[in-house]
């Protein structure tokens, strides 16, 4: 029996990213923080680059290969990528399984 | 994540192809620079670019960095050159193999050349060189200034201050892998490559190197040290220029594939 599979909403994709963050910075071994749209990698969360890495494989595992991470960050500046906070990666996410 | 036991330490390995159904234009290992990088300053950068143009791409974190293990030693080139085999090995990578490497990933790359000539079809040096005479005295200095001024966390603080948090979280990570592993006491040890070594380079090699930097200077001496070397300087560039730089670089990159594997029009 086939299902179709809804698009999920922007707070379930939040919901599925925060719970792959808590899973990377257990590795790093960072206490538990509430992870929001607001939550910037790199200064709330301390989050290098590498580990970005890690998230998107863990999104593409769960997501198939409509997201891509490299992609959505390939056209960032240093900057930006610097300054991204979970609510971008969640509507990227979101857009790409609409 | 991926990982690969290679030469007896965990290696970080991400590896990008083209899209389904495009045929595979060749293999190309990138290999990223020292202390605080990784190869994510490829993932977000070459690596797709690369493979979405039809290549192989290999990218893996050096030993002691990204989330490659850190042994407490083994920090001499030749480590690291060992490292590398392994893992084209274990990748089951036994075809032609084009290098891309950023400053010490670069000097890697030379001596991987030295190691598989006939494995190593180019290499593209991003600022940098082979490990030399004149390298390893470099690498010394840089080094042992770095484990000199190892930033405790007043400095760090004062360094946030000043630089930002970036800046700051980067001095962190150096300081600690510094403090944490013989990388700064071994690395120097490399036995140095002669100018006969060097010839020993047969593959086509594309120096690329930023005005403003301080390898600039090398420009000229390695054109001359290599048999087959071409030089691109990017104005008003320094070190960083795969971060810089990226668009330029993606082109370069890009353009010196399809160059090295044009196929001739029957």
């Amino acid at each position: 029996m086939t299902t179709t599979q809804q698009a999920p909403t922007e707070q379930e994709v939040l919901t599925a990213i925060a719970g792959m963050l808590t899973e990377v910075l257990d590795e790093i071994g960072l206490d538990d923080v509430e992870i929001t749209m607001e939550t910037s990698f790199t200064e709330d969360l301390e989050i290098e680059s590498i580990d970005l890495v890690t998230l998107a494989g863990a999104l593409r595992a769960h997501w198939g290969d409509r997201v891509n991470v490299a992609d959505f960050i390939a056209g960032m500046e240093l900057d930006e990528i610097i300054e991204l906070r979970v609510g971008s990666l969640v509507r990227y996410v979101t857009a790409q399984l609409a | 994540m991926s990982f690969l036991e290679a030469n007896g330490v965990r290696c970080h390995v991400q590896r990008l192809g083209p899209p389904e159904g495009t045929p595979v234009r060749g293999t190309v290992l990138l290999i990223h620079g020292m202390l605080t990088d990784s190869l994510a300053s490829y993932y977000f950068t070459l690596g797709p670019t690369l493979a979405a143009a039809g290549h192989d791409v290999i990218m893996y974190d050096l030993r002691g960095h990204g989330r490659s293990a850190r042994p407490a030693s083994g920090y001499q080139l030749e480590h690291f050159l060992d490292d590398a085999e392994a893992l084209l090995d274990g990748l089951g990578v036994d075809g032609p193999v084009h290098l891309l490497g950023n400053s010490f990933g670069a000097t890697l790359a030379f001596g991987l050349a030295l190691r598989r000539p006939a494995q190593v079809a180019s290499l593209v040096c991003l600022e940098s060189m082979p490990a030399t005479a004149t390298w390893v005295t470099q690498i010394d200095d840089v080094l042992q200034r770095s484990l000199a001024g190892l930033p405790n966390e007043e400095a760090i603080t004062l360094i946030e201050a000043s630089h930002g948090a970036h800046t700051a979280r980067m001095a962190r990570r150096a300081a600690r892998m510094l403090s944490t592993t013989s990388l700064a006491t071994e690395l120097p040890q490399t036995e140095p490559l002669s100018a006969e070594d060097l010839r020993g380079v047969r593959c086509p090699v594309l120096a690329v190197y930023g005005s403003e930097s301080a390898m600039v200077e090398q420009l000229d001496w390695l054109e001359q040290a290599l048999p087959d070397c071409r030089s691109v300087v990017l104005q008003g560039q320094e070190h960083s220029v795969l971060i810089e730089a990226t668009e330029t670089l993606r082109l370069l990159a890009l353009d010196w594939l399809d160059e090295l594997e044009a196929v001739p029009v029957a």
